[in-house]
């Protein structure tokens, strides 16, 4: 579903990403994780078409993201490190609006809207003004914003930030949930997110791939002869250097 | 198209909701008004004089359209290059800054539908604006009517200059729609705009005691010109250019920073 070959991000005299290659097969779930500034975010922006690629390749389900942007985003629900709010909305409006973009038809909208509401729970908060809403609910709108019409592919950077623990399980729940009908990149420092939600799982450490592997045979690989390691262990072993 | 409309709707949602749209009347109209009652008091002014000294004022060239509706069309034009830059100040300075932006880079959407739905919106502010001040011809054909002198305001040359007038707001939109779109400081975006609006209004002066040849264009490159010109009565194709060209340069050169942002 997802190709990634190659992928370099410059600026100026900083590399971001250098060289990313893997993919993600449809229904699968993949945890991005990296110590803050390893180039998370910037990979997943180039993924969506947000912002371009120094070199190297990305393809969401067979289309190029720089040659065919707009198949791409048809495609890919995305939540960015900060959720895209209008803050001078109502959760509705802003659902609704969004919808639109995503070319939902008009008269599907008031289901998709509700039906994304639902899986977010921001359904009790729906006629509200989205500046005064708490973070957690900011970080639920721009979850139900990433989940509408549906996407084929979701794209997730830190998706449970600013929530409560409650919360956390419930946003775990469902990212679960949309396994399988959904392939899903999602990023984030927390370690046991990954355990809990993703199969495979790719550490990036300064812009580099440090793993890349099935959660299960990269504790594997770094088990000790006289005990079994964490995720926690590989990822500070990895990402120590 | 559909996503043109839809970021139109936003747009206009949020002019509404927010004081801004009424600010916008309000202050417009207020100091039109002002305006207003002073071409009135000075028309007053020049009858008097036309009856007391008929040789230096020729009572049958005074009228209502000439010596209160075109300079008022005039004025109505320089406010516009004070109260646009807020108008449009946000309109994408405002999608950066609250990264917004990354929604409609990850949609599919369009950049030039980005560019057309928020200029609509705001030409849609714009229009109404102009809408507004139609009271005063209306109340100059109401009240501004003496017997057997004939229709008080001439509606063609009303009509001329209103169309000016909303050829210079679409230039304005446009211009301040591509500033927005340079930088994420609303501040910056609003008194950038308003440097180009009031450069293009005071661009006839670089000419004045240049060449014949000089001075001519640094008059047609004036927006001052062009909307004189309309408020007089003439619809003349070089000025409906003029107006036109300004706002599909400015849509041309934001679709373009827009869509720069998926390359660089």
């Amino acid at each position: 579903m997802i190709q990634v070959e190659n992928l370099v991000k410059r600026y100026r005299d900083r590399v971001a990403v250098d060289g990313l290659s893997f993919e993600v097969k449809e229904g699968e779930i993949l945890g991005f994780l990296g110590p803050n500034g390893a180039g998370k975010s910037t990979t997943m922006r180039m993924l969506t078409g947000c912002l371009p690629a120094t070199s190297g390749t990305a393809k969401v389900a067979g289309f190029d993201v720089f040659e065919h942007p707009l198949e791409v985003k048809r495609r890919v629900g995305y939540l960015p490190e900060l959720p895209p709010l209008y803050v001078d909305m109502t959760v509705r409006d802003y659902l609704r609006f969004v919808a639109r973009l995503k070319g939902v038809p008009r008269k599907k909208q008031k289901d998709e809207v509700d039906r994304v509401a639902g899986l977010a729970s921001v359904t009790g908060i729906i006629d509200r003004v989205i500046a005064n809403v708490s973070k957690g609910y900011k970080q639920r709108v721009g979850l139900a914003q990433a989940l509408l019409g549906d996407p084929a592919v979701l794209v997730l950077d830190e998706p449970t930030v600013g929530l409560d623990p409650q919360q956390i399980l419930e946003v775990r729940g469902l990212i679960k949930s949309l396994a399988g009908k959904h392939t899903i990149i999602l990023s984030t420092h927390i370690l046991p997110e990954v355990t809990a939600t993703c199969q495979k799982v790719l550490i990036l450490n300064h812009g580099k791939m440090a793993a890349y592997d099935d959660l299960t045979l990269l504790t594997e690989k770094y088990k000790e002869a006289t005990r079994d390691v964490s995720l926690e262990e590989v990822f500070i072993k990895l990402t120590a250097a | 198209m559909r996503n043109t409309l839809a970021i139109a709707r936003k747009e206009l949602n949020v002019y509404f909701t927010t004081p801004m749209a009424y600010v916008m009347f309000c202050c417009t109209t207020v100091i039109s008004s002002y305006m207003f009652i002073a071409f009135i008091q000075q028309y007053t002014r020049y009858s008097i004089y036309a009856m007391k000294a008929p040789q230096m004022i020729d009572p049958t060239r005074l009228n209502l359209t000439d010596l209160v509706m075109a300079p008022l069309v005039g004025n109505i034009g320089i406010i516009f290059v004070f109260v646009m830059p807020f108008l449009t100040m946000r309109l994408l300075a405002e999608e950066k800054r609250q990264h917004t932006m990354e929604l409609l880079m990850t949609t599919p959407v369009r950049p030039t539908e980005i560019v057309l739905g928020k200029f609509l919106a705001c030409f849609g502010v714009v229009a109404l604006t102009v809408g507004f001040t139609l009271l005063y011809p209306a109340m100059l054909q109401l009240y501004g009517g003496s017997a057997g002198a004939g229709a008080p305001v001439e509606w063609r040359t009303v009509f001329s200059g209103y169309l000016g007038l909303l050829g210079w707001g679409a230039a304005t939109v446009a211009i301040g729609l591509f500033v927005s779109s340079l930088t994420e400081n609303q501040a910056v975006a609003a008194l950038v705009t308003f440097a180009v609006l009031l450069l293009t209004w005071l661009a006839g002066l670089v000419g004045h005691g240049a060449g014949e040849a000089l001075q001519q264009v640094s008059n047609d490159l004036s927006s001052i010109t062009h909307l004189r010109g309309m408020a007089g009565g003439e619809i003349a194709l070089k000025d409906l250019l003029y107006f036109a060209s300004l706002t599909v340069l400015g849509l041309f050169l934001t679709q373009r920073a827009i869509e720069s942002q998926r390359w660089s």
